[in-house]
């Protein structure tokens, strides 16, 4: 009995698994990614102005909840998903249902994320936009891996 | 052993992450960071020579003073911005005789698109020996014209402001001096490794960048004039 989670892999599929196996990999792209953008803000790096234009997105109001660097909390959700897609990965049943209403959620960020960066500060990161792609990808293969676990 | 796989896995990728935000966080030193007095060539730069800059270089405080801060700048730039009153503030406590001030033109183009037009402003001005003058108001209004679609008018506002020829100035603004001052300037700072405003030299040694405070500011060149005791 280990928890209503686990399964004897009926549901997934050989092609859901490792699709899962495939964002799990993919959503450490952006863990690296986010890691890397919250020390930037906490070491206070990012507030400098370079030729990049990471430091006005970094810098601008919209980078942090409550003070706390926005960077971190897509750390921690990059974080859930790679444990959630990993667990989905090895048939544990709610682990895909879960890691795609995380994504869900986590696109939707993006979008609003983009519209700030193009229309409110007038700049794009680099850092922010590999996010952007990593959570799009992200979205495109829990979906399609739920869709082919239902199949089943 | 599959069952234990995923939880080994996650376990493992926690690690790393904690401790690869620990290893990126360690990496800044607090110290200032030795850089190059001209014409030295130091392994931090390598092969680079240390260029001059443009001479004369704006600079407030007596030549001998004790304690030199090198700002590069961009006007744009709104840590710039904030970092000016801080430098004003230790200008005035210090005093010429133990501080000197040196500015250097480091306009992020085409990250800021207004900071050409205001380092060219800011030297047309120094043409009729007025560049603090200048310099001080484009900082002190850079919430005013930074968002403006065309600047030039209100550069040329400061300049009257200050009583300057401003058809002077206006000629002055495209000229070849004012052009060479500022690519000189941003050649210093690309052979010092500057990547970023505002970055600062204490004595030719860099300021690192969570130091730029008041405070911390103030610390550094007090215990810069005990060392010279």
């Amino acid at each position: 009995m280990v928890s209503e989670l686990e399964t004897d892999r009926p549901v997934g599929t050989r092609r859901a698994s490792l699709l899962y196996g495939v964002a799990a990999v993919v959503s450490l792209i952006g863990l690296a990614d986010a890691i890397y953008l919250t020390v930037e803000h906490l070491s206070g790096r990012s507030v400098r102005c370079t030729i990049s234009g990471c430091s006005e997105v970094l810098s601008s109001p919209y980078a942090t909840v409550r003070g706390f660097p926005l960077a971190g909390v897509g750390a921690l959700a990059y974080f859930v998903v790679f444990s959630l897609a990993t667990l989905a990965a090895f048939g544990y049943r709610g682990a895909g249902r879960l890691v795609m209403m995380l994504v869900g959620a986590m696109f939707l960020a993006t979008v609003w994320l983009l519209y700030l960066q193009a229309f409110v500060i007038h700049h794009f990161c680099q850092y922010c936009l590999l996010s952007a792609l990593v959570t799009t990808t992200l979205t495109v293969l829990v979906f399609i891996a739920r869709r082919q676990a239902s199949k089943n | 052993m599959k069952r234990i796989l995923p939880f080994v896995m996650i376990a493992v990728v926690l690690g790393a992450g904690l401790l690869t935000a620990w290893y990126l966080r360690r990496t800044p030193a607090e110290s200032l960071q030795p850089a190059p007095a001209p014409g030295a060539s130091p392994a931090a730069t390598a092969a680079v020579p240390v260029e001059p800059g443009a001479e004369p270089a704006h600079a407030q405080g007596n030549a001998n003073a004790p304690v030199t801060l090198e700002e590069f700048g961009d006007f744009e730039c709104p840590p710039c911005g904030l970092i000016h009153p801080i430098l004003k503030n230790l200008e005035a406590e210090f005093g010429p005789a133990r501080l000197r001030l040196v500015f250097r033109e480091f306009p992020l183009v085409p990250t800021h698109v207004h900071a050409l037009a205001a380092a060219r402003a800011s030297e047309a001005a120094a043409l009729q020996g007025k560049f603090w003058e200048m310099h001080d108001l484009i900082y002190e209004h850079q919430k005013d014209w930074h968002e403006a679609f065309d600047v030039r008018p209100i550069f040329e506002g400061y300049a009257k402001t200050i009583g300057l020829d401003v058809a002077q100035f206006q000629r002055d603004n495209t000229s070849e001096i004012v052009e060479r001052r500022i690519f000189l300037d941003g050649k210093r700072g690309h052979s010092l490794g500057v990547q970023g405003t505002p970055t600062i030299f204490l004595n030719g040694r860099e300021v690192p960048f969570p130091s730029l405070e008041q405070d911390k500011l103030r610390e550094l060149i007090n215990a810069e004039l005990a060392a010279r005791h």
